[in-house]
């Protein structure tokens, strides 16, 4: 199915030629259709279906009749967005206040603590509390004991049919869906959202006051029309439902006893309960939590006081959900909960105990916030329950975060990705997450856990990653690379060695002889040792191939460079700056004595330099010709650097002078492509375009499509898609020819990024984009693209490279991201492939992994080096299966998920709407957490619960809500919103992730307090804050770091001697507007703040500028708009998101 | 014209240079020569005669073999024949200064790549018809060219082929025989059996 797919997205197979004829038209869309597949038919089905049943009711709805309903009503994600704006309820948790009310400890503590106080005082707030505003929370709770037994089969096979339409699930079925069909969808979701939508917004915004239950009515209404079908929703059926957990719980002495130690944390303990007495049914609904297994054994009633707990636990679900009306009821005074948080906060923890003890538990984890000082009675007694209970070996990762209650949710440093639970031996030798990790570190056996847990499953790739300094890399030399006869995988640590004769494919399975050379030990020089090479020891690993890896001779280095020498090019500047860097850089170009460079210039004609050995200087040839193309001379235009390096420096020392008067405005940068294309073809290479205006003559003129006045406005984004198929195609006959094109983009006018894109999208270039760039009106670009230069003209490269990954047997790969063209189904054609770019795959589960208990993922990238050596990059992954809900949530990824949703994203809106991709954002972030709650939770809380791998989720889906590429509401350049779109897709995901939630610090205070030691430097290391203004007060300076650029805010108020010390001003007046650069100061502070900032830019390639930012500075919109916690004109806050979350999750 | 050169080591036929097809010719498969001289470089041996023709339809090989080093062009067959020695010699002079001692030590395909600079740049002169008068010395060289052997690629190709064909015939011939021994016998255990079960029945 997929390879349908994938043809179609190239247009054809192999032969390049036809690829763009084939499906002219159709440019991009196609390509992006593959992608997208799954979510728009997810459109369709999902929004009700997909979300109701992840719902709280997923049990209630019982099976499949719910489904058809609920779409309309049900479902109202986008909405949320919308509708929450009005913010009545913004009054709790609000930016504009700076001291926000979210962490009112006045209101919390009392709280939250006093009902906490023991035992018994629990079991009376459930109760009280049942009245209270949560109680969306605690029928949520209830049904999970009986009701859900009952009907999660039943509900199970709905459930996945939807959640296939999911984003991620589907990803192979929907592809059957052809073109067409696909293409309907989006739209039929998006009348399905502007349904439910409107009446959301009009009925939300009055929610504050009496609306309350107005904003609750959608979901009364949902029902509604699910009541055609049998079960409306709250309605009778779940009344039915939740009268049998009563009647589970009402064998109250049961509760204590089955409560299990290990499962306390986050088993299924409804379930567990329930098991007894219930018998078989509930054995069914069992079992996808694993605890379950558990519960018999579980018979260990010494916990009395836990079991207590839990016990009111259920109580309190019981009676609230008994009578259903009652909860209907209930809506009415749930929105005072709502707009009131610090009560639905209080509310909550009474429900907690036993949650709340495994915070407690862990030292390092961030406190609650509300932690009052007189809590510890209760933290001691309840953390020891725990440890009794939990014997402390739930794994960090499931501990169940309260994301309403627990604001401080970032660590203090990076985010490691997950180590997957696998033996310490595979573990040690497997590949860094660097460089290969996956959304989901432990792999589900079923494509239907897999929908269950309603996340992505992909894989995450920075293949040709610097290794020197951080890994060393392996390179083997040896005339026979051994490999896997049928499935033609490398040999790797992952496989097992039958004996010393024999090894078992890890992919395929497949049995394969060890070549006697094999058995030869270069390293330890020992013989009949085949476990001990380096490809058995190392999970990274290069090969030098021998020459059956070679279709021709290895290429030269070759460099084109293409410039834009119009009036508007020139006026910005930014000539000299190409030149003097390709002058500084000459020598440092990687390659050897037969590098070749060129150089084309083009306003409304081409300009040629014929740069021939001999000559006295260089010559330019002039084609006026456009319409077709052709180059003056044969050779001379392409010449060996070594022995034309003087000519080439002439003709860079002159270039910038040749133009300054030009009078010239057209661009024909179409036929300069063309040009670089055929002065390329016979050897392939890199071209670098540098372009400063919309194409306007020749083949692939452009027309501005961007209507300024509708940035902010606009309902939807329109001109996502190129204009043209003209750059895509000439990007695929590039790509045949082994020519990649790098993109640099230095505009300060519309240039229809979204067209020009395409050219090195499909080619595997790059692009640069420099806004508004100038060389005397804006340094701070300046500097930042000399770098930039700098960095791109030295970083290692790869010629005529080809990546395939493979993976094991019974998984498999749909969709890829990034910048190449896919030829074949799986084989990335990559002409160039350089050290900053990324990869992302989605895969499905095609078969059951049943019987594995690892799989492996091995990318292999084959390349040319600059020095004409054919090298192959080996990396193999390998991660464990699992068979239970829970041990897929644990193992989530959630910089991977994030970094994968953010590429799927990229698509949908291309392919669909920005809406939809906003949606379908917004949706992944409550369905897993829902799926969370309802599958993986066995203690139903109120709350709005997260494991705590997953407890950033929300948050940097928010932030990618708010990101250039996807905000609406705020006028956005189209340009910018589309570089931000490929960065999202092309850069490797630790960049990209500084991209989306970029690190704030506080500067003024930076001591040596574990700071780290490299190399006798001493790198102080701030904490990580969040990003709200609560955090910034002006008696500080705070330094945000987002990743190609950093701000550093300086409050009114600052710190004296931060300013004078380390700004070098006096006092804040002096301040200037525009100030790019520390002064090298000779004090402590200084020294402190620059190492700091330095060791910041050196952990990535290219250079991020440095904008310091007065708070009256007209930049500082640039900070704030980063500041993604706190609420905009257009957008929700953190705390309101996680509020519409919980509100579509309990529905 | 010259269109592409290649050299290699004749021991393992490894390649060691070889200079880019520079200007693609419509319509000519380059590719499959490219593949032919690698097929050649695996076939030659120390018995093979040191300079040889071989001709392939409108184009033609030429190498030449010096020092364990094979070193090969592929040239239109009206291109003479002496000046396409001349550029093999001229190369050979070359490469054996330059790497010649490295040879029976690398490992790696196309390690001397960077002689394509070399190869190209004599290509050139080479190409030009006027600095041909230059070379009016290696026409006298390279009197004895005319005696140089001359064989068609396909047959030299083949030649290793049609042993291994008969190799293959000769083993299927073998298990056919087998075969037919065992079904003879199978037969011949048939036929007892028709023989005796009448015998029995009576």
């Amino acid at each position: 199915m997929s390879s349908t797919g994938f043809n179609s997205r190239n247009g054809t197979g192999q032969t390049y030629a036809n690829g763009p004829s084939q499906n002219p038209g159709m440019g991009f869309n196609i390509g992006s259709q593959a992608p997208y597949s799954p979510m728009p038919t997810k459109g369709p089905v999902a929004p009700g279906a997909g979300l109701y049943n992840s719902g709280p009711y997923q049990p209630g709805p019982p099976a499949g009749p719910y489904q058809p309903g609920p779409p309309a009503g049900a479902y109202q994600p986008g909405p949320p967005a919308g509708a929450f704006q009005p913010g009545p309820q913004a009054g709790p948790y609000q930016p504009a206040a700076p001291v926000s009310s979210y962490h009112p400890p006045p209101g919390q503590p009392p709280l939250t603590r006093p009902p906490m106080g023991g035992p018994p005082p629990t079991l009376t707030p459930p109760q009280s509390s049942s009245p209270a505003p949560r109680m969306p929370h605690a029928q949520a709770t209830p049904p999970p004991p009986a009701a859900m037994s009952h009907n999660y089969y039943p509900n199970q096979p709905p459930q996945q049919s939807p959640s296939p339409a999911w984003q991620y699930g589907a990803a192979a079925p929907p592809a059957a869906a052809p073109h067409g069909a696909m293409r309907a969808p989006p739209s039929g979701p998006v009348g399905n959202h502007v349904g439910p939508m409107n009446p959301a917004a009009t009925l939300l915004p009055p929610q504050p006051s009496p609306s309350s239950s107005a904003g609750y009515a959608p979901t009364p209404l949902a029902p509604v029309p699910h009541s055609t079908a049998p079960g409306s929703g709250p309605g009778p059926v779940p009344l039915h439902g939740y009268t049998q957990p009563g009647n589970a719980s009402t064998p109250p002495p049961m509760a204590p006893h089955p409560y299990q130690p290990a499962s306390a944390p986050y088993g299924a303990l409804p379930t567990g309960h329930a098991m007894p007495p219930m018998g078989p049914p509930p054995m069914g609904n069992a079992t996808p939590p694993p605890p379950k297994a558990e519960g018999p054994s579980a018979g260990n009633g010494h916990q009395a006081p836990y079991a207590f707990n839990h016990l009111e636990n259920k109580m309190a679900g019981a009676p609230q959900s008994g009578p259903p009306g009652r909860h209907l009821g209930h809506y009415p005074s749930l929105p005072p909960g709502y707009n009131n948080t610090p009560a639905s906060q209080g509310a909550a923890p009474p429900m907690h105990p036993p949650m709340q003890t495994a915070p407690s538990q862990y030292p390092p984890q961030p406190q609650l916030y509300q932690q009052p000082p007189g809590g510890p009675g209760l933290a001691q007694m309840s953390s020891s329950l725990a440890s009794l209970s939990l014997q402390g070996n739930t794994p960090e990762a499931l501990r169940v975060v309260n994301l309403l209650q627990e604001r401080n949710l970032l660590p203090a440093g990076p985010i490691p990705a997950p180590t997957p639970p696998l033996p310490q031996d595979l573990q040690k030798v497997n590949c860094n997450p660097e460089v290969f990790r996956c959304t989901l570190s432990s792999i589900p056996q079923t494509q239907s856990l897999l929908n269950k847990a309603k996340l992505p499953l992909g894989l995450l790739l920075h293949p040709f990653k610097d290794l020197s300094v951080t890994l060393q890399l392996p390179v083997v030399t040896s005339s026979t690379i051994v490999r896997c006869r049928s499935c033609r995988t490398y040999i790797n640590p992952f496989v097992s060695f039958l004996d010393q004769r024999r090894w078992k494919c890890n992919l395929c399975f497949r049995v394969n002889d060890v070549p006697e050379e094999f058995m030869y030990n270069p390293i330890s020089r020992s013989y009949g040792e085949p476990q001990k090479r380096p490809e058995v020891q190392n999970a990274t690993i290069e090969f030098i191939a021998p020459s059956e890896y070679m279709l021709r001779p290895p290429q030269p280095a070759v460099y084109l460079f293409v410039l834009d020498v119009s009036h508007n090019a020139v006026e910005t500047g930014y000539l000299n700056v190409v030149c003097q860097s390709l002058l500084d850089n000459i020598s440092a170009l990687p390659g050897d004595t037969r590098t070749k460079v060129g150089f084309i210039t083009f306003d409304s004609t081409i300009h040629f330099y014929n740069l021939q050995e001999g000559l006295s200087q260089p010559q330019m040839l002039i084609v006026s010709d456009i319409e077709e193309i052709f180059l003056p001379t044969p050779d001379s235009l392409l010449v060996n650097l070594n022995e034309c390096k003087e000519l080439v420096q002439d003709l860079l020392k002159s270039l910038p002078h040749i133009f300054e008067k030009t009078m010239e405005t057209q661009s024909a940068l179409g036929p300069a492509l063309q040009a670089a294309f055929k002065l390329l073809s016979p050897t392939g290479g890199r071209v670098s375009v540098f372009q400063t205006q919309l194409p306007s003559m020749g083949v692939g003129a452009l027309k501005s499509r961007e209507d300024p006045n509708q940035r902010a406005s606009a309902k939807d984004i329109q001109h996502l898609a190129p204009a043209t198929d003209f750059y895509k195609k000439l990007a695929l006959d590039c790509s045949g020819q082994q020519v990649a094109v790098d993109l640099f983009l230095l505009s300060a006018q519309y240039c229809d990024l979204a067209s020009l894109g395409c050219i090195s999208r499909y080619s595997a270039g790059s692009v640069y984009y420099y806004p508004s760039y100038h060389h005397q009106h804006n340094p701070a670009q300046v500097e930042r693209f000399e770098k930039d230069l700098k960095r791109y003209l030295t970083r290692k490269i790869g010629f005529e490279a080809v990546m395939r990954i493979r993976c094991t047997k019974g998984l498999s790969i749909h969709t890829f991201h990034g910048n190449f063209f896919v030829r074949s189904t799986d084989l990335l054609s990559l002409p160039n492939v350089n050290p900053d770019a990324g990869f992302a795959v989605q895969m499905s589960i095609e078969e059951n992994l049943v019987d594995m208990q690892v799989v492996s993922f091995q990318a292999a990238l084959l390349y040319t080096s600059s020095k004409g050596e054919r090298r192959i990059r080996v990396h193999t992954l390998c991660l464990p299966v699992v068979n239970s809900l829970t041990d897929v949530f644990a193992g989530a990824d959630v910089q991977a998920v994030t970094g994968l949703l953010a590429s799927m994203a990229v698509d949908r809106s291309v392919s669909a709407s920005l809406g939809d991709a906003r949606d379908a954002m917004t949706n992944a972030a409550i369905d897993s957490l829902a799926s969370y709650r309802h599958a993986a939770l066995t203690i139903q809380q109120p709350g709005l619960l997260a494991p705590a791998c997953l407890r950033l989720f929300p948050l940097y889906v928010l932030a990618l809500l708010k990101q250039k590429a996807f905000r609406t509401g705020t006028s956005t350049r189209l340009d910018d919103r589309v570089f931000s779109m490929c960065q999202l897709k092309f850069q490797p995901l630790v960049y990209a992730m500084l991209m989306i939630h970029p690190t704030l610090y506080r500067v003024d205070d930076l001591s040596d307090q574990g700071a780290l030691n490299i190399s006798e430097r001493t790198i102080p290391q701030p904490r990580e804050l969040q990003l709200s203004v609560e955090k910034l007060c002006r008696e500080g300076a705070f330094l945000m770091d987002a990743g190609s650029v950093m701000h550093l805010w300086v409050g009114r108020s600052c710190n004296p001697s931060f300013l004078t010390q380390v700004l070098g001003v006096p006092d804040y007046a002096a301040l200037p507007q525009n100030m790019y650069q520390l002064p090298e100061l000779e004090t402590a502070e200084s020294q402190r703040t620059r190492a700091f900032i330095g060791w910041l830019r050196e952990q990535r390639p290219f250079y991020p500028s440095l904008h310091i930012i007065r708070d009256d500075s007209p930049q500082k919109g640039d900070f704030m708009q980063n500041m993604i916690e706190d609420r905009t004109e257009s957008a929700l806050s953190y705390y309101e998101f996680l509020l519409h979350m919980q509100q579509q999750i309990s529905k | 014209m010259v269109l592409f050169t290649m050299i290699a080591r004749v021991a393992d036929g490894l390649p060691l240079a070889a200079s880019m097809q520079e200007n693609e010719q419509p319509g000519r498969d380059l590719q499959k020569y490219q593949n032919q001289a690698k097929q050649l470089f695996r076939k030659l041996n120390e018995q093979s005669p040191d300079r040889c023709t071989l001709e392939a339809g409108d184009v033609s090989f030429h190498y030449l073999i010096e020092h364990g080093v094979c070193y090969l062009t592929l040239c239109e067959a009206v291109y003479p024949k002496k000046m396409a020695f001349g550029f093999l010699e001229d190369l050979q002079t070359e490469f054996y200064d330059n790497y010649g001692r490295k040879v029976p030590t690398v490992t790696r395909p196309y390690s001397f790549i960077e002689f394509d600079t070399y190869i190209q740049k004599m290509k050139k002169s080479y190409i030009d018809s006027r600095t041909r008068r230059n070379f009016g010395s290696i026409n006298t060289e390279l009197q004895d060219v005319q005696r140089i052997m001359v064989a068609n690629i396909e047959e030299v190709l083949q030649r290793g082929e049609a042993l291994s064909a008969l190799d293959t015939k000769a083993s299927n011939l073998t298990s056919l025989s087998k075969k037919y021994r065992s079904d003879a016998k199978y037969l011949n255990t048939r036929s007892t059996y028709a023989k005796v079960q009448p015998h029995l029945c009576f």
